[in-house]
């Protein structure tokens, strides 16, 4: 099988995607409900992620 | 295994939250699929006056279960909840093979140390996919990588995931929530 190569931001991307899928999928019975807490999960997920990279960045060196 | 789904009528937990009859009808086949789950419910209604049914109720949620577990999907594909089945397959799926092609760490049993033993319990909640990640790497793992270090996290979450996906084909099976 092929390596896969991502960056840290583009594993993040995925992350979120994915994991926002499977929320959606399983959190949320009507197609509108589920595509807004997909996104509202996907959002999070970036925007939590991001956050907390800055957070670590002082202590990062 | 399980009885046929004739019936149109929505959910119990639509029909309990007041909504209009035509925002019940989403997708047919998610909809055909929660009303298995409300026929296995009421298979064990009469569970308060019968020991019997109650206890074969929860039987057919218990290897609802270990299927969506074996096969991930297949505990929803049984109560015809199909879109939910194919996307659970489908999500597992892929972070199984992201994780494999990544180099994720895929943990052996008897792991010396609580994260290997931790870490191969999440594997393992892939269920038959679990097989599919070892086949797919071929290499072995490398996780002096942030690629590999990220694919063992991949792995960990699509057997949690599939975890989560059993638990909830169960709590559909008993007509808790669907």
């Amino acid at each position: 099988m092929v390596p896969l190569h991502f960056s840290h931001f583009q594993s993040l991307l995925l992350f979120a995607l994915i994991i926002s899928l499977a929320f959606g999928t399983l959190g949320r019975r009507k197609p509108i409900e589920r595509v807004k807490y997909a996104a509202w999960s996907f959002a999070m997920f970036v925007l939590v992620g991001i956050a907390l990279g800055w957070l670590m960045y002082p202590f990062s060196r | 295994m399980f009885k046929e789904n004739t019936e149109t009528t929505p959910a119990v937990g639509e029909a309990s939250g007041g909504q209009q009859p035509a925002a019940s009808n989403q997708t047919s086949a998610e909809s055909n699929s929660a009303n298995s789950g409300r026929e296995l419910s009421e298979a064990a209604a009469p569970a308060a006056e019968h020991g019997a049914p109650e206890a074969s109720s929860a039987v057919r949620a218990v290897a609802v279960a270990l299927a969506g577990w074996v096969l991930p999907g297949l505990g929803h594909a049984l109560l015809k909840m199909w879109g939910r089945a194919l996307a659970i397959f489908l999500i597992v799926g892929f972070l199984v093979y992201l994780g494999a092609g990544m180099r994720g760490n895929v943990f052996e049993p008897g792991g010396e140390d609580a994260f290997a033993r931790l870490g191969y319990i999440a594997d393992a909640g892939t269920g038959s996919f679990y097989f599919v990640a070892r086949a797919l790497e071929v290499e072995g793992s490398d996780v002096s990588h942030a690629d590999g270090d990220y694919g063992t996290r991949l792995l960990a979450t699509a057997g949690v995931l599939n975890l989560l996906a059993a638990l909830h084909a169960y709590e559909a099976a008993r007509g808790r929530k669907a």
